[in-house]
């Protein structure tokens, strides 16, 4: 009996290591046939990869039809999903061929991915923003190239800075005059400021502060540079508003949506945000007469903006019987991306800033509103996604934050992360 | 071999077939990689190295936050289980007795269980929101409170309502299996009792308690092996935060994997995990079961 369990359970195990075996893509002969993964931006990204969002068709039947010889195996993954995703199948040697993601580092680092001048067409290299290209590039190699972006400033509810009859505030110190003001105002029904210091994005706040007082996650030459006396200065301004009682409660735990429910339902007076907050507030129903000024900054100290970039990466695939033909199909899957006539579309159904020059003009004629938007994104910093170490300092910035939301001291917290990055 | 009514002798395995390869696929094998990652160098990106010896048990133990996390994760199932266990029993004593609506009473009581982890934590994240959660607009407009409270102000009173809720959608279970042993209870048992003069924590103790230790023994291991491997409550709550200080061993193994990209570590916490649960139910169930024997 005993026998027979065994055969029963090894007969099991085989059959789960052949289906965890990565079953090859029947294809009809000659035919490539691309694993594409796609972040998920908002409802309509599946709409419009895979339903009927593009003019009544969608990107990978479109592509299709004007590309033969090659097959989209596309998926459209939500943010929450995608790194355990990708993860899993780096893990079972069985990555996709094109990616779309925030983060590149790890994946060029260990050899996965393909330099991006192997499959991009120079024309289309050339497109590209310098600015966001640079950010993509280890080693004088370019290894990603960046699908959207989106560049923060800060929002504030101009009828009640009416009310209060205050003025936007640009240095730090005119900032906490504004907040006592609205407190004063409002009876604290209402925060002034908004502080998200979560696991979601409490590297954000890092940035905020930290270059708005000369600061920031690197130094002039490029080294990582987290304990430095401005950053712990910048991070102790936010901690004391906090203190004061001039933010929201709660800013290890509220995130930055929480923060813009908040802001859309008119219980918070200023909050930096990414362009895309008037669609998001129109959407949750709120009605805010709202406007966009600079990040404040220390006095003497230049304010900047923050932008985040995404990403579209190839990743190797030894197995493919005709290397040339599969970078020429990525190629093409670009091209098509890019081309101005669907990637205009697919920019503008989510509110994102585009990272190609020919996009501009259409995106302008659409909405005169992006201009200010580009300027400010040409004035943006980036995080250093670059660096090999960015996922340990942005989870260490965090828990620096929170730790000392709970009476830690910041100093201290950054030496120690600084010293695991040296050592 | 026995042959048992001329039946063939592999005809029970054939029906345990089914059952064998899910538990195989879906339980057995995931077990055994996780075994083997905990053993192997594993990048950032995942790509799994060479054999790496105990040193992801041994980067596991000294993080940081290891500590503090066992502590959370002790806390957290001796709280849930025990308190659930305790309530659940005193509730499950309430609905054996007969009243009108019992019935509907029952079917009300299912609720927090039948009711997704994610959807109880996101509810329960609403109801005690400082700005406009239900608890405090409830208070406000009772007039009991003049001003809103902040339920959250600390990230040890966050960890009491992650319990708290852990607590709450798991008294339904415990209500169930006790019910359930309540129910084969012989009234005539309490009948002769009474005649004989024993009073309510008497028959408590030397009836009920005894009679229904099957039915709470089961509900104490599946929940301790629930309760440590519960991730909804307290990913949606808090995510860990401040800081890993409302982490428990499941919530920050995850993070550490997926957020950190500490993936060796994680690996060997899974499998510490796990060994935890093994010789905790393990320790439970030899003991309660030997007293069953003696019983």
């Amino acid at each position: 009996m005993r026998k027979a369990t065994a055969i029963l359970l090894s007969t099991a195990l085989f059959s789960t290591a052949l289906c965890g075996a990565a079953l090859p893509a029947f294809a009809e002969d000659g035919d490539i046939t691309l694993d594409v993964i796609i972040c998920q931006y908002g409802p309509n990204t599946n709409e419009w990869f895979l339903g009927s969002g593009m003019d009544g068709t969608n990107f990978v039947d479109k592509f299709e039809a004007e590309n033969p010889g090659i097959k989209l195996n596309l998926d459209v993954v939500s943010w929450n999903d995608v790194y355990t995703e990708v993860d899993t199948r780096i893990a079972n040697n069985n990555a996709p061929d094109i990616l779309n993601i925030d983060v590149f580092a790890n994946y060029a680092n260990e050899g996965l991915l393909l330099p991006v001048s192997d499959y991009c067409p120079e024309e289309l290299l050339g497109d590209f923003f310098p600015s966001f290209i640079d950010q993509s590039v280890i080693d004088d190699t370019v290894w990603a190239v960046p699908d959207l972006a989106s560049a923060r400033a800060l929002f504030y509810n101009v009828d009640m800075f009416e009310e209060v009859g205050i003025e936007v505030p640009t240095t730090w110190a005119e900032l906490e005059d504004a907040c006592q003001a609205i407190i004063d105002f409002y009876d604290g029904e209402v925060y002034p400021w908004g502080i998200d210091m979560t696991t979601d994005e409490g590297q954000a706040a890092f940035a905020y502060y930290t270059w708005g007082n000369g600061g920031g996650f690197v130094d002039e030459n490029g080294e990582w540079a987290v304990n430095s006396a401005e950053n712990a200065e910048a991070i102790n301004y936010a901690l004391g508003l906090v203190e004061k009682g001039y933010t929201n409660p709660n800013p290890a735990t509220q995130t930055r949506y929480d923060l813009q429910d908040m802001f859309a339902a008119g219980k918070l007076a200023m909050i930096i945000a990414p362009n895309q907050l008037p669609t998001y507030v129109a959407d949750k129903g709120g009605d805010i007469n709202m406007a966009t000024a600079n990040i404040p900054a220390n006095e003497g100290k230049s304010s900047s903006s923050v932008g985040v970039m995404d990403r579209v990466m190839a990743f190797k695939d030894d197995s493919a019987p005709d290397q040339d033909a599969r970078n020429e199909a990525i190629g093409k899957f670009l091209s098509f991306f890019y081309d101005p006539e669907n990637y205009v579309g697919w920019v503008s159904m989510e509110g994102f800033l585009p990272a190609v020059n020919s996009a501009v003009e259409a995106l302008v004629e659409a909405d005169p509103s992006f201009e200010a938007w580009l300027e400010v994104l040409g004035g943006c910093q980036f995080y250093p996604t670059a660096k090999a170490e960015w996922d340990q300092v942005k989870q260490g910035v965090i828990a620096a934050e929170q730790n000392a939301l709970t009476g830690a001291d910041i100093q201290a917290e950054l030496d120690a992360l600084q010293e695991q990055l040296a050592g | 071999m026995i042959k048992n009514n001329g039946k063939k002798w592999w005809v029970p395995y054939l029906w345990l077939l089914p059952s064998i390869i899910l538990i195989s696929v879906f339980v057995v094998f995931p077990i055994l990689i996780v075994f083997r990652l905990s053993f192997s160098e594993i990048s950032k990106a995942g790509v799994v190295g060479g054999f790496a010896g105990f040193k992801n048990y041994i980067d596991a133990v000294h993080l940081p936050a290891f500590r503090t996390v066992m502590i959370n994760t002790f806390w957290w199932v001796i709280s849930v289980v025990g308190l659930s266990t305790l309530l659940g029993f005193i509730i499950a004593m309430v609905m054996n007795q007969k009243f009108r609506g019992r019935k509907i009473a029952r079917s009300i009581l299912i609720f927090p269980w039948a009711t997704s982890l994610v959807i109880q934590a996101s509810v329960w994240n609403y109801i005690i929101k400082y700005e406009y959660g239900s608890l405090n607009s409830v208070l406000l407009n009772l007039g009991i409170i003049k001003n809103a409270i902040n339920w959250r102000s600390s990230y040890q009173i966050e960890f009491i309502w992650e319990c708290a809720v852990g607590i709450f959608v798991t008294i339904p279970f415990v209500t169930f299996c006790v019910l359930s042993g309540l129910q084969s209870i012989d009234e005539s048992l309490y009948e002769s009792a009474r005649v004989d003069g024993a009073g309510f924590w008497n028959r408590l103790f030397s009836i009920t308690l005894p009679l229904v230790r099957p039915s709470l023994s089961v509900s104490t291991v599946l929940n301790i092996i629930y309760v440590f491997n519960s991730f909804p409550i307290i990913y949606t709550m808090t995510k860990g935060a401040p800081a890993n200080k409302t982490d428990t061993m499941i919530t920050y193994l995850y993070m550490l994997n997926f957020y950190d990209r500490k993936k060796g570590p994680a690996n060997a916490l899974s499998v510490i995990g796990f060994l935890i649960l093994c010789l905790c139910s393990g320790i439970y169930m030899i003991t309660v079961m030997r007293k069953e024997d003696e019983a």
